[in-house]
């Protein structure tokens, strides 16, 4: 960013002088220019090559320029071909193989690096980072492009920061731009009246002392702040790019893969116009005898049918296999082989797309983002500590030895507009308010079913029919029902935790045509134990696969015994789209989680209740904090994905 | 090729304009090294040596037009080690092929007084269509650097590097300005097999398809595309050139008439469906 | 299912006819495990046995008498506790094993195995698993490691049946 101290500002007049400079000692100045309608890269002898007074307008498959629009040097954005072809370039010789036909022997001639000096003039955010992404793929690790690294090591690069863009740039998502922040020598950024320029660099700093000029004023350093953020108002954010690697690799199975696919001509337009893109064959050019073999490094496409053939076959013969390759190699395993993204948001893939796709749509369509931030709220009954709404209790029906589900009619009717898994905060007259989950929504009451594990609980359970109880709610979040439309659901209870999963199933079940195969395991301490017996044999008539395990074996018990994980960890969760719903003991939940993801379950897919301490159960108390969330109103339903790995760790 | 003698190379023509053949005579600086690497046992237009085979390697010129010519190329398959097929006529049936939408008899009896003379099929078809081909180089004519490759690849040993991708990638490595995208024209490179060194756009002009369409080039797509601007008549006629025949292209053609426009004004299509 | 005429049938096994037994082992968690040498050869010997409820296929404190993979159906594994009758530790799935101790000194059964329902079982005689592993080291560099992970896998889960997770234990309770 521009800063105070050696901020300098060149008039617009002067602008040839920095060209003067740029060539000093043999370098050849590139910079933007028009030629047939169109902006390219090329040399520069004079200001007057520069695009002065042209504009472009960009838009899928269509690029305009047009000109008169003032004197303006860099109103351009960007044209079709980037500062690659002049680091990397298309056709490059890497070497000579030599055989002899005399005595058949062999001998072979690198072909020395070219470090022609080069100065570029004109390179935008995006570009530099673009460099920048180069840098670490072909200099940055264990084997380096000695041409690529000449070259780069010989250019001078000044930068221009945007005050104009085009409709497909989305630097701001890629965080890229449009502010110039390193790896340049000199920035430019362009107002009215010439030019305000820092320096990124010792060479730049030396090159700077020399412009003719005068320290910029803090008038015209405002203006350059202000110009950089109107571009970026201007572009928006138009992808979300949060949690993106890990969306799109949750997708390979999309069907979206294909409806791109019939439109795409893997022509390989976007990737050869694509500033990031690497990928290389090597094409030899041999005499009729082939004793002189001249070996040339040659731009290749990831779209290409040969790219990724060997004898036995091809591994990517369908095009959408190689567009899924692209996009997710872009934007998703670029991550894990240098650190970043792939894309640095300069929109010419878009734009010279001959058939307009644009890689900001497919990516929403492909790997939207994840949904914990829209969360439904209704607003509960007395959310205010200290009031609560009276219900009373009509019935109780004993589960086992220490759990009964009470029968609960409230006057407010929001407190039965709730959730599956949102839970209630009781009030006894005397006694500290707990959380206890509703296990079942109906017209006129609601079920909570409660074990009786301390003296609140159990002064709940010994509440007479007839009695009065305070509830506050329903609090918290909810399970993602709407998520498992269409897809298969795998609900994995453990002891007392199948009582908030019970809203879930009901759900399900009343719309079972909405949803794929549903998937019941069930783990409780003993036989007698387990929850909501004979609903259980109910589910399974209604088609639901119910499977129920016990820890320890009863008298006249012919089930599964062991734990919960032992129903899962044999099947394939991972061939059709699956979500899943976890509750219990958080030990058990762990195991289960892992068990799920090994099985092919995603963690953009996986959901867990957690319990906390609460008292308050509306965010105010602090009790229930874990990192960064308040479980009673971020929870107590969770994400695997928003966990991250807080869900494992002790002591949070 | 197994060098105890020199392998015999025959170039042969069927319906065709000779250009192709044309080109190997164009490598001037290659040709008399070629001449001592390859016996050249038939050459009409370059030698008045005449073989009837066996040829090691047979280069075909020309589409199959006449009875005649269909009887000759399996005859000559049958004395032929290594077939290869030059050319657009060769590979695709070329601009010749147009006459396989018409009603040909009708044409020959617009054309010659005495139409019953003249012996033609009613369609010009590619030599694949008639006999296994080992190797095609497409364009029209020819590509000499292609055919260069193939030949040394013949002596080295090794696959000809004849890339199959679209002309684009050719275009975009030269730096060439894409007629498309920034000027609107119609172009059919990004379906086109490249070997021309993307010439056209070179000259501002679109792509005219000289090479063929790749394999399993998405024609519909671009067809789409290219519609939004442009009758139908007018994208059937950019796919119907010197490769229109190509199947790809053929496709193409067809849903750009009968998917684009009404049913009222659709054009008699003979003979080929589907 | 039974053979008519089948010879001395004995408290539930019947001799049911193989299909490709190394395919249907490849199925299985175990034997995707393995190499399909291994599979090949533990196929060659292996025999497919379908068996009623009730069937016992290995007493606790005897010799193991064979080693076993389920591929259908339901197995309990059991041990006798004086003065409680037996108590059931857990059941097996389809998928895993039982036996293992055939390969594992001193040869004895630590449990007894009874099938929950009617089953499917591959089996191989314990000294024809011996053998194998002792003549075959290629087969015994890939079941070594997978026998270990399927007991590795019981003793977390019976690590977790002991936590007693379900139990009413924590002291912390404030209601």
């Amino acid at each position: 960013m521009v800063t105070a101290a050696g901020t300098a500002f060149l008039p617009r007049a002067r602008l040839d002088a920095l060209l003067d400079l740029l060539r000093e000692g043999g370098r050849t100045v590139i910079g933007p220019t028009v030629r047939d309608g169109m902006v390219v890269l090329d040399k520069i002898a004079t200001v007057a090559d520069l695009p002065v007074g042209w504009r472009d307008v960009q838009a899928p498959g269509r690029y305009r320029l047009s000109d008169g629009h003032g004197d303006r040097v860099f109103d351009i954005v960007n044209g079709q071909m980037s500062w690659k072809q002049f680091i990397f370039p298309p056709r490059q010789k890497v070497g000579e193989m030599k055989r002899s036909a005399a005595d058949g022997s062999v001998s072979f001639q690198p072909s020395a690096p070219d470090p022609s000096r080069l100065a570029f003039i004109g390179v935008r955010a995006c570009e530099l980072a673009a460099l920048g992404i180069h840098d670490r793929v072909l200099a940055g690790g264990t084997f380096v492009d000695e041409d690529y690294r000449a070259r780069r090591d010989a250019a001078l690069v000044v930068a221009v920061q945007c005050t104009r863009s085009a409709s497909g740039c989305f630097c701001t998502s890629m965080g890229t731009g449009p502010e110039v922040r390193s790896g340049h020598d000199l920035v430019l950024t362009e107002l009215d009246d010439g030019f305000v320029v820092n320096a990124g660099s010792s060479a730049g700093e030396r090159l700077l002392a020399r412009l003719p000029g005068r320290l910029a004023t803090p008038g015209e350093e405002a203006s350059v702040s202000a110009a950089v953020a109107a571009t970026r108002a201007a572009i928006g954010d138009p992808v979300a790019t949060n949690g993106l690697r890990d969306r799109l690799m949750d997708q390979l199975d999309s069907p979206r893969w294909a409806q791109v696919a019939d439109r795409c001509l893997a022509c390989t337009n976007c990737t050869m116009v694509c500033p990031t893109c690497f990928c290389t064959s090597t094409s030899i050019g041999s005499d009729l005898d082939g004793t002189v073999n001249v070996t040339e490094r040659v731009w290749d496409s990831c779209f290409n049918p040969g790219f990724a053939k060997v004898a036995g076959g091809d591994f990517r013969p369908r095009r959408e296999d190689r567009y899924r390759q692209w996009l997710t190699h872009k934007f998703a395993t670029w991550v894990d082989q240098f650190g970043t993204s792939g894309c640095v948001g300069c929109g010419r893939c878009v734009t010279w797309c001959p058939v307009g796709i644009d890689v900001r749509e497919e990516l929403a369509a492909i790997a939207p983002p994840a949904l914990p931030v829209e969360r439904p709220f209704i607003r509960p009954a007395a959310a205010t500590p200290g009031r609560f709404e009276i219900t009373t209790l009509r019935a109780s029906h004993p589960e086992t030895a220490d759990t009964a589900t009470l029968t609960l009619v409230p006057s407010e009717p929001a407190l039965l507009a709730g959730l599956p898994g949102q839970f209630v905060m009781v009030d006894l007259p005397g006694f500290p308010a707990f959380p206890i989950s509703v296990s079942r929504y109906a017209t006129d009451h609601l079920l909570l079913t409660v074990r009786g594990a301390g003296p609140a609980t159990a002064a709940l359970l010994n509440t007479p029919i007839g009695g009065q109880i305070g509830l506050r709610g329903p609090l918290g979040t909810g399970w993602p029902v709407d998520r498992a439309l269409g897809r298969d659901v795998v609900i994995v209870a453990g002891g007392i935790g199948l009582a908030p999963l019970r809203p879930v199933v009901d759900t399900l079940l009343a719309e079972q045509g909405r949803f794929g195969k549903i998937l019941l395991a069930y783990g409780a301490r003993t036989p007698a134990d387990r929850l909501f017996t004979s609903e259980l044999t109910a589910w399974a008539e209604r088609g639901m696969e119910v499977l129920q395990i016990v820890d320890r074996s009863g008298p006249g018990w012919a089930g599964h015994v062991g734990v919960v994980t032992n129903l899962l960890d044999q099947r394939d969760l991972g061939s059709r789209p699956t979500i899943a719903f976890v509750c219990g003991p958080e030990r058990m939940m762990q195991a289960t989680t892992s068990v799920l993801r090994d099985a092919g379950v995603s963690r953009e897919r996986l959901f867990v209740s957690l319990e906390r301490h609460m008292q308050c159960g509306i965010g105010l108390c602090g009790h229930c904090q874990m990192g960064p969330f308040f479980v009673c109103r971020d929870g107590p339903v969770f994400a695997l994905t928003e966990l991250g790995d807080l869900f494992t760790r002790e002591g949070i | 090729m197994v060098a105890t003698r020199l392998p015999r190379v025959g170039v042969v023509k069927l319906a065709s304009c000779d250009g192709c053949q044309l080109t190997l005579l164009d490598l001037e600086d290659e040709l008399i090294a070629i001449g001592q690497r390859f016996d050249l046992v038939e050459f009409p237009e370059a030698t008045s040596r005449r073989s009837m085979g066996p040829y090691d390697v047979l280069l075909v010129e020309g589409s199959v037009s006449t009875p005649e010519q269909a009887e000759q190329i399996v005859d000559l398959r049958a004395r032929t080690k290594l077939l290869v097929t030059i050319g657009a006529c060769a590979t695709a049936g070329g601009i010749q092929a147009l006459r396989n939408w018409s009603n040909e008899p009708e044409w020959r009896a617009s054309v010659y007084p005495r139409p019953e003379e003249i012996a033609s099929l009613a369609t010009s078809t590619p030599v694949a269509e008639h006999v296994t081909v080992d190797a095609e180089l497409r364009g029209c004519p020819i590509d000499p650097h292609q055919l260069l490759e193939l030949l040394t690849a013949l002596r080295v040993g090794r696959r000809p590097q004849l890339p199959d991708e679209a002309v684009c990638a050719e275009c975009k490595r030269l730096g060439r300005i894409c007629v498309l995208v920034a000027g609107g024209t119609a172009c059919l490179g990004p379906v086109t097999q490249v070997g021309c060194g993307a010439l056209c756009p070179a000259y501002l002009r679109g792509c005219y398809a000289c090479f063929g369409p790749r394999d399993a080039a998405n024609t519909i797509s671009l067809a789409g595309w290219l519609g939004q601007d442009r009758t139908a008549v007018e994208v059937d006629r950019l796919f119907a050139g010197f490769t229109g025949y190509a199947p790809a292209f053929r496709e193409a053609s067809r849903r750009a008439v009968e998917v684009m426009q009404p049913p009222a004004r659709r054009r008699r299509s003979k003979g080929k469906t589907t | 299912m039974a053979l008519p005429g089948a010879a001395a049938r004995w408290h539930g096994w019947v001799v049911t006819a193989g299909g490709s037994l190394a395919t249907r082992l490849g199925s299985t968690w175990f034997g995707a495990g393995l190499s399909s040498h291994a599979r090949e050869r533990l196929a060659a010997l292996a025999e497919l046995r379908e068996v009623d409820p009730g069937a016992v296929l290995l007493r606790e404190g005897a010799d193991t008498e064979r080693f076993g993979v389920l591929l259908r159906g339901l197995l309990a594994l059991r041990v006798a506790v004086a003065g409680r009758g037996t108590a059931t530790l857990m059941t097996v799935e389809p998928g895993d094993i039982f036996g293992w101790s055939a390969a594992v000194p001193p040869y004895r059964a630590t449990s007894t195995v009874v099938a929950l329902e009617t089953s499917e079982v591959l089996l191989l005689e314990a000294g024809a698993l011996r053998g194998l592993l002792r003549d075959d080291e290629a087969l015994a560099l890939t079941l070594y490691p997978r026998l270990l992970e399927s007991v590795s896998r019981r003793l977390t889960a019976t690590r977790t049946q002991l936590l007693d997770l379900y139990a009413r234990d924590r002291e912390y309770e404030p209601w």
